[in-house]
């Protein structure tokens, strides 16, 4: 089975790897759009400062929104675990991706063992119902916190302005149960996701937080609306200081969500090379951008419209690797469940690196 | 390769005086002057200092809080200069790059990251293997967690503490373990909002006293090195000097250090009702010889404030600078805050001032006091250079005391206090008495058998300038820097104790891990080769 092409021909991985470098040495701005366990984006970080690029991850606008949350305003947050030992009082807001569904399901079949030990109540604050968002709800039997033509950002802001007593125009549904529900629970916890809004409004959530901390405890968990994409974020940060949307220029990393918006880039013809990888599988790159592709991604043939395919395997999959879990809401080691012969995605960086001219290693 | 070091003065008061002599390396260790023997290579140092290479003992330099800070202020560490040639991102500020260079060229060949909680070690470690350079090792956080506390409140026995204890140890790979705050956070969640030595944790009934006494005890038990490394209650208010003279006075014979002793330095006395007590536990300390501590010197500028003292940190909040904050109620021993501050030249950032420079001043023997800025909290460990010039020259103290809050300082003993540190005691405070402290055999001296790890430094006028740019800096034998400069990357080691599990305290957590969190206890924990370098962790022996 072919794992590397030059355009539909399979060819040698060495003859791809090759082939690549070649087109990394001679581009003046090469752009990564990053999907990988922690060392692939490791890798691939060290190599976007090799080369003088810009790096995103491939759910770079949802994570841009979480990240802003932190970069503009901060927060108070707790942990999976915790929520789970300690809250009787959960609240979803807005649209929690699907990918969390069973941890919270999980939660609901549980009962805390710390704190007030009631059994957990379940609300649900919503602007404009989804699908999925309802149907979560109403396995969980969350009751809804809803206003007639309220955004979620204003059906925060009503609820935060109703705990906090003042008069409005505006009231949401079942606000007396929450507020009954509040008075006994010790440890309510908001659960949101990078999808659960726009940034004001989870800016709201967090005041409203901070709001029942005055007097009480109250918390929220952050589940990212991909998990990988918030394992790349925490790997950025600790690589060159700044999360995603970074680029390098003269060497010097530079952290900007709108230059270094990487789809942008494509689109405006400021990139003119774009590094592509997606381990999860069945994955295809964004469409768009006429500028040469290099497809580092877990496929059995090549991608189309890239120069180059390599294919590679997914951490915990093909390879064991280290990925962040919203599970525990930290980085976990995994295992290679079904360990293949498809090279990790570090390991094509670095030989991907060590094909360049001066043939440096890269340092992780 | 055997390299000469020759014509410097060496310091080193482990292996006797201030002294000109030559100092030998073959293949990365210390060696007598080998007879008959040629160098491969030879550095003329005349004019310069031989010390060994410096270990910091409580510097937060990787973890989850620390990437928060990172997350939280971008706009606080950009670059500043174009990276020198092979060592991609050292100068990307506030990197875990930049951070083993910067260690590096002052001379800093080994750091502890003082606050790790276990169930993010992993996240932690991962953080560690990228910083170049230096070796590392981590204090595991205990005493807030269900599984500590559940133990205490039902009277279990020793033992089953002593092996919960090496557990964690053993499975987080760290080289000592930490309390914090001990059983704040744990009440902070049942919105306790104060918590001092007396005080007991809400559904266990156990007071911070008998955590704190529980944990130093089993550490002793076990044989680690390191004495509990305790973050004591109240820290940071006026009146936490009381505070930290009862946890001085409880030591009882055992072991321990109590961290940052400069943030509990504050009395209730003057128009502000806040004033300094260092001069009391400074003789608190001297009594004691059961206790070391670091100071935690507060120098001026901005800075941020990364704690998992959580109750602190919420309560904090009012004076976060810029105005955004980060508070985590973290399983067990983990969470923290992190609050962004700026040290201003008024009357409390002058009074915190002065009362870390009394502390370092009036606490006598070097081998008991450690010097350190508790990074970033006091302030940013590039501060280093400034504040040994601080406590060389009473010249410099006193230049900088024109500058600052004349009544904060009025009421501190520092104008009075003429000592100035030789760099005899300079290299006991900053390599052997850390080394002593943490277990390390190998190091914090230039004795043959150690390994070379090496810090030569230009003598002259300029005290911080000595300091910030050592001439030469060899890690285990390789030359590393060069006029202040890093040369080359190298990986460093984490240094950990690596205790036997005890196979009963492995199955408990294990049931353990899977009623209490649905989850198998292999979420919770990793295998070296995670960290894919080859050989992250080196083992020190207990």
């Amino acid at each position: 089975m072919s794992v590397a092409w030059i355009g539909s021909q399979p060819v040698p991985l060495t003859d791809a790897v090759r082939n690549a470098a070649k087109l990394l040495a001679s581009s003046r701005c090469p752009v990564f759009t990053l999907d990988a366990d922690v060392h692939g984006t490791r890798s691939a970080i060290a190599l976007a400062e090799r080369l003088g690029g810009a790096y995103d991850h491939a759910a770079g606008d949802l994570l841009a929104k979480e990240v802003a949350l932190f970069t503009d305003h901060g927060g108070m947050f707790t942990t999976p675990g915790e929520a789970r030992r300690r809250s009787s009082l959960i609240v979803i807001v807005g649209e929690i991706p699907v990918a969390h569904h069973e941890l919270l399901r999980a939660w609901a079949d549980s009962q805390p063992d710390l704190g007030d030990r009631q059994k957990r109540s379940w609300f649900h604050i919503d602007g404009t119902e989804t699908a999925e968002a309802g149907k979560l709800a109403r396995k969980l039997k969350a009751i809804s916190l809803r206003g007639e033509v309220l955004s979620l950002p204003a059906a925060l802001g009503v609820l935060r302005a109703g705990l906090q007593g003042q008069r409005i125009a505006a009231s949401l549904t079942n606000i007396d149960r929450f507020k009954k529900a509040l008075t006994t629970a010790q440890f309510p916890v908001f659960v949101f996701s990078g999808t659960s809004g726009e940034t004001a409004g989870l800016v709201m959530l967090q005041g409203l937080i901070a709001d029942l901390n005055k007097t009480g405890r109250a918390s929220s968990v952050f589940l990212p609306a991909d998990d990988d994409a918030w394992g790349t974020a925490l790997t950025s940060l600790w690589m060159t200081g700044f999360p995603p949307r970074t680029g390098f220029s003269n060497s010097l990393p530079s952290y900007d969500p709108g230059r270094w918006d990487i789809q942008r880039m494509i689109r405006d013809k400021e990139a003119d090379l774009h590094v592509w990888m997606s381990t999860r599988g069945g994955e295809t790159p964004p469409r768009g951008g006429k500028i040469p592709l290099i497809s580092l991604s877990k496929t059995n043939a090549p991608t189309s419209g890239a120069k180059i395919t390599i294919s590679v395997g997914k951490a915990g999959i093909d390879h064991d690797g280290v990925s962040y879990s919203s599970r525990t809401g930290t980085f976990r080691a995994v295992q290679a469940a079904q360990p293949s012969q498809l090279p990790s995605v570090s390991s094509i960086i670095g030989q991907l690196a060590e094909a360049l001219p001066g043939k440096k290693a890269l340092p992780c | 390769m055997l390299i000469r070091l020759t014509g410097g003065e060496v310091v080193d008061p482990v292996n006797g005086a201030t002294a000109k002599r030559d100092v030998w390396i073959r293949d990365g260790l210390l060696v007598d002057a080998p007879k008959g023997a040629t160098a491969d290579e030879t550095h003329d140092v005349s004019g310069c200092i031989v010390m060994a290479g410096a270990i910091d003992i409580h510097s937060h330099i990787g973890g989850g809080n620390v990437n928060t800070a990172r997350l939280l202020l971008p706009e606080h560490h950009r670059s500043h200069l174009p990276r020198p040639a092979n060592t991609p991102l050292s100068n990307a500020g506030w990197s875990t790059f930049q951070t083993g260079t910067l260690y590096a060229q002052m001379g800093f060949t080994t750091v502890v990251e003082p606050a790790m909680a276990p169930y993010t070690a992993l996240h932690t470690h991962l953080e560690l293997a990228d910083i170049p350079i230096i070796d590392k090792a981590t204090l595991a956080i205990l005493g807030n967690d269900d599984f500590t506390l559940s133990l205490l409140r039902d009277s279990k026995s020793k033992a089953m503490l002593d092996d919960y204890v090496a557990w964690v140890i053993g499975s987080t790979r760290a080289l000592g373990v930490k309390v914090i705050n001990a059983g704040a956070a744990a009440a902070f969640k049942e919105n306790v909002r104060s918590f001092s030595l007396d005080d007991t944790v809400p559904e266990y009934g156990v007071s911070s006293r008998k955590i704190v006494k529980s944990l130093q005890a089993s550490v002793t038990r076990l044989d680690v090195p390191h004495p509990l490394h305790v973050h004591a209650n109240n820290l940071g208010i006026a009146g936490s000097a009381d505070t930290a003279a009862a946890t001085i006075a409880a030591t009882e014979g055992v072991p321990l250090h109590l961290a940052h002793l400069q943030f509990y330095g504050y009395g209730t006395e003057g128009k502000r009702k806040f004033s300094s007590e260092a001069a009391r536990l400074a003789e608190a300390v001297n009594a004691n010889p059961d206790v070391t501590i670091d100071i935690g010197q507060v120098m001026f500028g901005q800075t941020v404030t990364i704690s998992s003292d959580v109750m602190r940190q919420f309560s904090a909040i009012g004076n976060a600078s810029p105005k955004k904050t980060v508070i985590l109620d973290g399983d067990g021993n983990g969470g923290g805050g992190i609050v962004p501050y700026r040290y201003k030249q008024d009357y409390y950032g002058s009074l915190q001032w002065a009362v870390g420079l009394e502390l370092f001043l009036l606490i006598t023997d070097p081998w008991r006091v450690y010097f350190t800025t508790d990074h970033p909290n006091g302030a940013p460990f590039t501060a280093y250079p400034e504040l040994f010039e601080l406590l060389m020259s009473s010249n410099a103290r006193d230049a900088k005391s024109t500058e600052l809050n004349a009544t904060a300082l009025g009421l501190t003993t520092l104008a009075s206090v003429r000592r100035e540190y030789t760099l005899e005691e300079i290299a006991i405070m900053t390599r052997a008495a850390p080394a002593k402290l943490l277990g390390l055999k190998d190091r914090g001296h230039l004795g043959a058998g150690g390994i070379a790890d090496i810090a030569v430094y230009r003598k002259g006028r300029d005290i911080a300038k000595m300091f910030r740019e050592a001439a030469l800096v060899f890690k285990n034998g390789d030359l590393v820097v060069k006029n202040g400069k890093v040369t080359h990357y190298r990986w460093g080691k984490t240094l950990r104790l690596n205790p036997p599990p005890d196979k009963a305290m492995v199955k408990r957590m294990q049931a353990y891990h899977e009623e209490r969190y649905g989850l198998s206890l292999d979420w919770f924990t990793f295998p070296d080769s995670a960290i894919q370098r080859p050989d992250p962790f080196a083992e020190v022996v207990s």
